[in-house]
């Protein structure tokens, strides 16, 4: 027989952090951001497997889901969603207030889609899972009531903290230097803006010390995420306009985010799903920092001393496929002993503060908290570093008696400068 | 009373004497819940209706829950997947399914007599994580099943596994059960009836046998000693291929005979092996053998604990398979000369498996890309094999479902398992309805060659069992089931006795 030579591609599906299944043949290639009925003869073919509770043959076996192992009944795991999707789907159950708080509690991390060896699943699954919230949505019974207690505050004050929209920048200092002409701008999320206001501020830092030009536009409102991942995608999509319209008005071309909800929004939300073509580049913060580095045009002169792990947030992790650049910074980092966590990449487990869980599923996101946390534990690192304020604040807020440390990968770079 | 057909009873009051033991986090009476314990949402059987569904978290809890059921005369289903292609944890009679998934810990592992003891709801996915972690010089058997399906029940149901041909079946890797009866009385039975270890039955009356292929009509296992083995340093996977099942099958009986340190012995046509590569159906001919396709594929599968031993063992395989024309390649081999996009299943064989076969999986019980599989399996006498297979594809043919067929040899070649799944559309009732024609014809077929004997028989096969059977056998086992659940409530309209 002959040999075939392989060629070196991505493992990952272009664009995502799901891995592709190559060696199934016969695969149905989907288009992503459609509705149920697009979506309606791949529900059935779930055979609730239960192949979407663990990580698919990784050592250990490790459990995955945090929604399931929280949940603990089948409808919590994906199989479970997929065949209520199908009875949705072919009235064999009806909307109810207990169906749709099955879906949303549920960061919609896609820890499980990883993990399913039907392709059509394992490649799409996150897509009726995103189009069941925009359904309970349009039937009544989403988004959850403290979801909508946020989304009001959105509407009215651009953020989801309940702070004004006048407070957003107050995190700026004088020392941070802008560049009123900029073609760079730093977006910087409510989160960080907000709560995590740190990583606001050593994000700045790091630009200023590279003397790159970048201005922070005052006109900056929320992404839209807090809204997207709750099923409702027309006031996102609203906002989205609103955003880039400012954005696009100021002359942007570039624009480098710390915040993993925000970068995958702007990055692919806006333009595959509310079909806004806004032509800027987006980066997150690592990758702008991994082609500095490589280019010497960042440089570190303090040993930072530390042994760390690193935490995938799902937003650029599983949702848009940056795994390296966060670590390949890190390992530049001096002194810094990086540990990885058995469930790492595209298996890491979410800290379970996205999808809206965190403010209407208390105890399921610290229970999802806590479980990573205990891992990170298990590392016997000092700290535990992630690329989103929104995993930092989690850690953060669930860390007791300081077990260990939880910085983002700013702050650390920050320090090392 | 029970009433067979839809059941009578005050779920809120139930509900809410089962929320005191497991605390209401853990039990169910929402359609959202009960819906996905209505059935298995594989087979073409029919649904059944879960109306609670609970998470017990202790056998202690599984205690009180029975005694609730007993009160009230309420089915109970035990359940870990629910995917056993019997449909034998359907709650035909309503009641409440019991996931055991909470209970999902290995409890001890002895190395000395190779054993771990489980919690009733552990997964394959969680026992072999464990092994590999803590106890990476042993492992228990790997099944063909996804990962997410159950030990307990796969033993008890006389599942099959990798080790088989030194081990037998799933039942006969159990070293001991601690069971909740029908009466939610607790009991042990072998070896950890009297004492800490958990070694064996023997050599006391051999009481695990009124929990295995009973289908959970008799108990609900709580905990279960599993045989374990070492991992020997030197394994080989072979996939052997011939022209046809009768040039393939005497091959696969003589390596059956010869010991040569084999371990797993499979045979599968090339319908099953296209499934197992994932293809979709509607894409193949129905009979491939109408285009000249080899038909028969064997695993052999030999490990040894030296390499000069091992060397030797290969050897002697390759050479009663050159005694048959066959030249077996390696599964490694064949892995790296495939190409890659129709590697199907065969790529998930990795480090983390071992780099063994078989492994779990599920992708080829979507074949036909409908979500529906179901199969007629049974153990029978090797010498039948081949007509249990020519029988059985002349049925699938003729309802132009591709042959799909399986054999596995075991415990030394002294009896074999040998199955014929068929795939189907689960969304359309059509394709159910032949499906279901399909299965009860094959049945038919085969069931009267002597000496098969359906395992994991859904209800309309079990009259035929039943009929078979020495009326004293029947008397007896009626009289066992009586004595263990007086009230009917455990699995009713299931397992031996069925309607």
């Amino acid at each position: 027989m002959n040999k075939i030579t392989k060629k070196k591609e991505s493992k990952f599906l272009p664009g995502k952090g799901i891995t592709k299944i190559k060696t199934v043949p016969n695969q149905q290639e989907l288009e992503r951001n459609k509705d149920l009925e697009y979506y309606k003869d791949i529900f059935y073919q779930c055979g609730k497997c239960g192949t979407c509770r663990t990580a698919y043959h990784e050592n250990g076996w490790p459990r995955i889901c945090p929604s399931g192992e929280f949940g603990n009944f089948e409808a919590y795991y994906l199989g479970g969603k997929n065949l209520l999707t199908w009875a949705i789907s072919t009235d064999q159950l009806k909307w109810t207030e207990n169906l749709a708080k099955i879906f949303y509690r549920c960061s919609v991390c896609l820890a499980c889609t990883q993990q399913c060896q039907i392709p059509e699943i394992h490649h799409y699954a996150g897509e009726w899972l995103m189009a069941m919230r925009e359904e309970a949505v349009r039937q009544g019974y989403g988004p959850m009531p403290e979801q909508v207690k946020y989304t009001e505050h959105v509407l009215k004050e651009n953020n989801p903290y309940m702070e004004k929209h006048k407070d957003r920048t107050n995190w700026l200092s004088s020392n941070i230097r802008q560049t009123p002409d900029a073609k760079i701008a730093y977006f910087v999320g409510c989160t960080s803006s907000y709560r995590e206001k740190e990583v606001a501020i050593a994000t700045a830092e790091i630009l200023n010390s590279m003397h790159v030009d970048f201005k922070i536009l005052s006109a900056e409102i929320c992404c839209g995420s807090p809204l997207y991942m709750t099923g409702q995608t027309e006031k996102a999509k609203e906002i989205a306009e609103k955003n880039i319209n400012n954005y696009n008005e100021a002359g942007i071309n570039k624009i480098i985010t710390s915040c993993a909800g925000c970068y995958r929004m702007l990055k692919e939300t806006y333009p595959n799903k509310f079909n806004i073509d806004h032509g800027i580049e987006i980066l997150h913060l690592p990758e702008f920092l991994l082609d500095k580095l490589n280019k010497d045009e960042l440089k570190f002169n303090k040993e930072l001393n530390m042994k760390i792990t690193y935490h995938d947030p799902c937003h650029i992790g599983r949702h848009m496929g940056i795994y390296e650049p966060p670590r390949e910074v890190l390992k530049k980092l001096p002194g810094i002993e990086l540990e990885e966590m058995p469930r790492n990449r595209h298996n890491a487990w979410c800290c379970g503060s996205g999808g809206g869980v965190r403010s209407a599923f208390k105890k399921m996101s610290a229970f999802s908290a806590n479980e990573r946390i205990e891992e990170a534990k298990e590392t016997k690192s000092e700290a535990i570093v992630s690329c989103c304020p929104f995993c930092l604040n989690q850690f953060k807020t669930n860390i007791k008696n300081n077990e260990i440390m939880a910085f983002d990968l700013s702050e650390l770079i920050r320090k090392a400068l | 009373m029970l009433y067979k057909g839809k059941l009578k009873m005050n779920n809120s009051k139930v509900v809410s004497e089962l929320e005191q033991i497991v605390g209401d986090d853990y039990v169910s009476e929402e359609p959202e819940i009960t819906f996905l314990y209505h059935y298995d949402f594989i087979t073409a059987e029919p649904e059944g209706k879960c109306d609670i569904a609970i998470m017990p978290g202790s056998a202690e809890e599984v205690q009180e829950i029975v005694k609730i059921a007993n009160k009230h005369k309420i089915p109970l289903v035990p359940w870990v997947s629910g995917i056993n292609f019997g449909s034998i944890a359907t709650p035909r009679r309503g009641g409440i399914v019991i996931d055991m998934r909470r209970l999902n810990k290995v409890l001890e592992v002895n190395e000395d007599d190779m054993y771990a003891i489980i919690e009733g709801g552990i997964t394959w996915a969680d026992l072999k994580g464990y092994l590999d972690t803590h106890h990476p010089h042993f492992r228990a058997g790997v099944t063909w099943s996804p990962p997410g399906t159950g030990v307990v029940p796969s033993c008890l149901c006389y599942g099959m596994f990798d080790l088989g041909m030194i081990g037998g079946t799933g039942a006969e890797f159990i070293n001991g059960l601690e069971v909740v009866l029908g009466s939610g009385e607790l009991v042990k039975v072998g070896s950890c009836a009297l004492s800490n270890l958990w070694y064996g039955r023997q050599p006391l009356p051999d009481l695990a046998g009124l929990f295995i292929g009973w289908e959970g009509t008799t108990g609900i296992v709580t905990k279960m000693a599993i045989k374990l083995w070492p991992k020997l340093p030197f394994r080989t996977d072979y996939i052997s291929m011939a022209q046809t099942m009768e040039e393939g099958i005497p091959m696969m009986l003589k390596l059956s005979k010869a010991g040569l340190g084999i371990v797993d012995l499979c045979i599968i046509n090339l319908g099953w092996a296209q499934s197992l590569f994932c293809f979709d159906s509607k894409n193949l001919a129905i009979d491939p053998l109408e285009l000249g396709l080899a038909d028969f594929f064997g695993i052999i599968s030999t490990q040894a604990y030296t390499e000069e031993q091992h060397n030797a063992q290969c050897k002697a395989i390759e050479e009663i398979c050159s005694e048959f024309n066959v030249t077996p390649l390696t599964a490694d081999t064949q892995v790296k000369n495939f190409p890659e996009n129709l590697l199907g299943i065969v790529h998930h064989i990795s480090p983390s498996t071992g780099g063994q076969t078989p492994i779990h999986f599920w992708g080829c019980w979507n074949f036909s890309r409908g979500g529906g599989g179901e199969w007629i399996g049974s153990y029978c006498s090797t010498r039948n094999i081949l007509k249990y297979y020519q029988l059985s594809r002349k049925v699938c043919i003729k309802y132009e479902h591709p042959p799909q067929f399986y054999s596995r040899l075991m415990m030394g070649g002294h009896y074999c398992v040998a199955r014929t799944n068929i795939n189907f559309n689960k969304n359309d009732p059509e394709a159910i309805q032949k499906a279901r024609d399909c299965l009860k014809e094959i049945h038919e077929a085969v069931q009267n060659i002597d000496g098969v004997v359906m395992y994991k028989p859904p209800t309309w096969a079990l009259e035929h069992n039943k009929n078979k059977t020495l009326p004293a056998t029947n008397i007896l086992i009626k009289k066992i089931k009586k004595l263990l659940d007086p009230n009917d409530i455990m699995n009713p309209g299931q397992g031996i006795e069925g309607e």
